[in-house]
């Protein structure tokens, strides 16, 4: 890998490149589907490639391919210097980076059983044990029990002098009971949804979920939700646990602080942000419950790692403090433009994509309340669980949520369960409604695999440290 | 350089034979896709792919197994082929499983492919300051992409598939962007290079940016709404998903599933899908190597069918409309090249019907609330205006709706005449213009 990088850099200098990086990327995964009680996939697969990021003439070019002769890997670095040229034809001001030491390191994530080593005879059968718990009830009509993993090796080199190896793994595994009946289908999912909880880590990570042990209330659940009555409409407080949670500071936290949407680089596509470069240290985003962090050093969490696709090493950094802003998520050209050295969030769907700012471990810092307490401290509310349909605006003000399963709060204690809870809000108004965060013990990071960003599009694989939290005055039930 | 349609067809065929299993299907992509983007007028993102994929389904008596790579080598297919084996001797057996499908007669549209040399970098460079100068010269800030995808493939099975093809398509897209929240879109899908015209595109996202600027607020409720081609792509996209692929049906989770041969839509709505249709884009045969059929799904208002593959045809006792995607997917088939049959009412007689409602240019960021009812939320973006006494009359704020789509389309009031290719999520839509009697717009941003 390392005199691949090596081509592709002499090349790229040969060719007239100013400034070049290059990553080798190889990768590996297996997914594993069950559905109602027959196995839908297994699949693995396998991936390798170079990508070369090139500047020239003050501009940006990248090529990337998987031939990776000697040919073809100059060939591409001599087309990521052509392409930057071509940029450069428009271009307004030369591109300048932010400084970063050259480093020589390696790093790798923590696993203790090698998924891969472990037989698909023992992956199935896990998976096929809960689908079949979570048949035992008659309204479940459809399961979906899922695993899938993937290792990834990089190489990542620069004209800097950097030459940095990373090596990682990472396990996902969840269930889904959908009971159907009356023109309606409802989830119920553990321990979240869209193929459950992904951590970095092995085998031990899935056993840990204890997939056939939650089954039985899964099912009991979204059996339930079809009797329930549906979500009230009203203004109410509103408690949502912790999944949910890392979903409201996914999208409208983590988005609305990456750098590139705040200078427009996302605006056709992802949109932009309600948030400006001067409202930095002044704005005030959320209540004094609300210190959100930006953490790609906690161990086991797929916003982890040693480096960025820049070379930056992984920082913890504060986005919100005590409800005002106080922080971005850069990258080495877009910390130039706030006077700041990059705080590491450059990250590739792969060697076939370009960099961009993507969230690492965002988190909502935890707070003092027990969850227990918290709901005995509110007279009159919801309380609302794992989250099912999510929806924002391009400037990340006007969301709105759905979630699987809801119950009433009142007077203190947890009251009739309702069907299709969903809420709406406006994110300065909803954050400044925060009056209560839920302590450590009920604090946990949650792997995010799907975030979609950029074209051509890439997929990231991001965090979100989250405990259930309480907002007021928020709008429930939502007219469907 | 992709590699060659007879290099790959030759890859799929060897890679279809080389397992040990009782039967193998091997899909080979081989492609260069390449995108230049822009933002605040400037090219700042350039880049190109080269790729090629291979995927292996194999095949035990019921048992299927399937193993992927981007390593072509003798040692990399096999280790494939191998991976693919391992993987079916595994998994249990499928007592729904049909078997591999035979071979079906194909149509194989040939295609010159000269948009990758039309547009390469220094093309697309000039087609992005086209788009750009127009946003310049007015003010505005622009951005967006120009690219070209340029791909072949080819699908083999030991049941003598053997099909393969080539294409390319050019996407463009613009926002142009004035103070205060002002935006207008524009967007190009096509072959056809010929209808493309970057300087035009940026023209009319601009000029719709200009007149989006001052927009006010407006109350959210029911409105009459004018939806453009790129807002209907959106909805139908997700009718497509939620309601017309055959394994939600099979499961129940499709509102299809009570709702087959019976009204869903005024009688003027007719939707297919059709992969054949020299308008849209992509390959003639599904990942089966099975014929692409023009698939009715709503005619005249009556729910039709859902589309399948030959899993679903056979469970489900349906033809093989030819909707299979790579295997093992875990959507089922589903149909991705919808069009909406046009109507007879230009823009301007829909929004000049209207009393008082909303224009809507596009959605943004789309979800589903209720699946089996269609029920979906998301926002407006890029040209949101009310209408007032059959005209555009002032800019309105973004707006949230949370709409039933099998509602809406029950409500249908006019069609526009003219349709637009659009791109979607892994496909394309042709739709025309609506005009739709009630849309519940929920909230603001304010």
């Amino acid at each position: 890998m390392k005199d691949l990088i090596a081509t592709a850099l002499e090349a790229a200098n040969a060719a007239g490149a100013t400034y070049a990086d290059a990553r080798v990327v190889e990768t590996r995964h297996e997914r594993l589907s069950v559905r109602t009680g027959r196995v839908d996939g297994v699949e693995s697969g396998e991936s390798l490639g170079i990508g070369i990021r090139a500047i020239a003439d003050g501009a940006w070019g990248f090529a990337a391919t998987s031939d990776l002769s000697t040919n073809g890997v100059t060939s591409a670095a001599r087309e990521a210097v052509a392409l930057a040229q071509a940029a450069a034809t428009t271009a307004r001001r030369p591109v300048a980076l932010a400084p970063v030491d050259a480093y020589t390191d390696t790093w790798t994530g923590p696993c203790v059983t090698d998924p891969f080593t472990v037989s698909l005879d023992d992956k199935l059968a896990l998976l096929l044990l809960a689908d079949d718990v979570l048949r035992a009830e008659a309204a479940v009509r459809v399961t979906s029990t899922s695993m899938n993993f993937l290792a990834v090796r990089k190489v990542f080199g620069s004209t800097e002098g950097s030459l940095i190896e990373q090596s990682y793994v990472e396990s996902q595994a969840g269930l889904t009971a959908f009971a159907i009946g009356d023109g309606e289908m409802l989830p119920r999912s553990y321990p979240n949804n869209l193929g459950g909880q992904a951590v970095q880590g092995g085998w031990e990570a899935i056993l840990a979920l204890d997939l056939p042990g939650h089954a039985p209330r899964v099912a009991e659940e979204a059996t339930a939700l079809l009797s329930a009555a549906p979500c009230p409409a009203r203004e109410t407080t509103l408690i949502i646990d912790a999944s949910q949670v890392a979903l409201q500071i996914h999208e409208s936290i983590g988005h609305p602080t990456e750098l590139d949407r705040i200078l427009g680089d996302e605006a056709a596509f992802a949109g932009t942000s309600w948030v400006g470069i001067p409202d930095l240290g002044t704005l005030r985003y959320g209540s004094e419950q609300v210190t959100v962090t930006s953490d790609a050093t906690i161990p086991g969490s797929i916003g982890s790692f040693g480096y960025d696709d820049e070379g930056v090493p992984a920082q913890r950094d504060h986005l919100i403090t005590n409800g005002v802003l106080t922080g971005f998520q850069t990258s080495r050209e877009s910390a130039l433009a706030i006077d700041r050295t990059s705080n590491g969030c450059m990250r590739a769907d792969g060697w076939q994509r370009q960099p961009l700012i993507r969230m690492t471990t965002v988190s909502l810092e935890p707070g003092e309340w027990a969850l227990d307490d918290l709901i005995a401290d509110t007279d009159d509310g919801f309380y609302f669980e794992t989250n099912n349909s999510w929806s924002i605006d391009d400037r990340r003000l006007n969301f709105q949520f759905g979630c699987e399963i809801g119950w009433e709060i009142k007077n203190g204690t947890l009251g009739r369960m309702v069907k299709n809870p969903n809420y709406t809000g406006i994110t300065p108004e909803f954050w400044g409604s925060c009056d209560a965060v839920c302590n450590r013990d009920h604090w946990q990071v949650w792997g995010i695999p799907n975030c979609g960003k950029g074209e051509p599009m890439q997929v990231a694989h991001v965090a979100h440290g989250a405990a259930p939290a309480r907002f007021r005055n928020v709008r429930v039930g939502v007219a469907r | 350089m992709r590699r060659s349609l007879e290099e790959i067809r030759t890859i799929a065929n060897r890679a279809a034979h080389m397992t040990r299993a009782d039967s193998a299907e091997a899909v080979v992509i081989s492609s260069i896709s390449a995108l230049t983007r822009f933002a605040g007028n400037r090219i700042h993102q350039n880049v190109t792919e080269t790729d090629s994929q291979l995927s292996i389904r194999a095949v035990l008596g019921t048992r299927t197994g399937v193993a992927s790579t981007n390593r072509l080598d003798n040692e990399a297919v096999a280790r494939c082929a191998s991976a693919a084996v391992d993987a079916a001797r595994h998994a249990p057996k499928d007592p729904d499983f049909p078997g591999l499908p035979k071979p079906a007669p194909l149509s194989i549209p040939s295609r010159s492919l000269s948009l990758l040399s039309m547009y390469d970098a220094a093309g697309r460079a000039r087609a992005a300051a086209e788009i750009i100068q127009q946003s310049d010269a007015r003010g505005l800030v622009a951005a967006g992409t120009v690219s070209v995808n340029d791909y072949a493939v080819a699908i083999a099975n030991t049941h003598d598939v053997d099909a393969s093809m080539q294409t390319d398509e050019l996407r463009a897209t613009v926002l142009a962007m004035g103070e205060g929240g002002a935006s207008g879109w524009g967007s190009f899908l096509g072959r056809d290079a010929g209808t493309f015209l970057p300087a035009q595109l940026g023209s009319s996202a601009a000029t719709l940016a200009e007149r989006s600027a001052g927009a006010g607020d407006l109350e959210p409720g029911t409105y009459t709404v004018v939806l453009a081609p790129e807002a209907v792509a959106d909805i139908l996209d997700f009718l497509g998903y939620l309601g017309f692929g055959a394994k939600a049906f099979a499961e129940g989770s499709s509102f299809l599933v009570n709702a087959l041969g019976t009204r869903v839509a005024d009688t003027c709505v007719s939707i297919y899908d059709d992969a054949l249709s020299p308008a849209t884009i992509g390959i003639s045969f599904d990942y089966e190597g099975q014929p692409r059929r023009r698939t009715p799904l709503i005619e005249g208002g009556v729910a039709i069918g859902p589309v399948t593959d030959s899993y679903f045809a056979a469970k489900l006792d349906r033809p093989d409309t030819g909707h299979a995607l790579p295997a093992p997917n875990p959507y089922g088939p589903l149909p991705l090249n919808i069009e909406m049959q046009a109507g007879d009412a230009t823009l301007d007689e829909m929004i000049g019907s209207v009393e008082r409602g909303v224009y809507v240019t596009r959605f943004h960021y789309v979800n589903v609330e209720d699946p089996m009812k269609v029920v979906l939320t998301g926002m407006t973006r890029d040209g949101t205006f009310l209408i007032e006494n059959g005209r555009l009359s002032t800019p309105v704020r973004n707006l949230r709706f949370t709409q039933s789509v099998l509602s809406a389309l029950s409500d249908v009031r006019a069609i526009g005449s003219k349709r637009q290719l659009c791109g979607g999520e892994g496909g394309a839509a042709l739709a025309p213009a609506l005009l739709i009697g009630h849309w519940a717009f929920t909230g603001q941003t304010g």
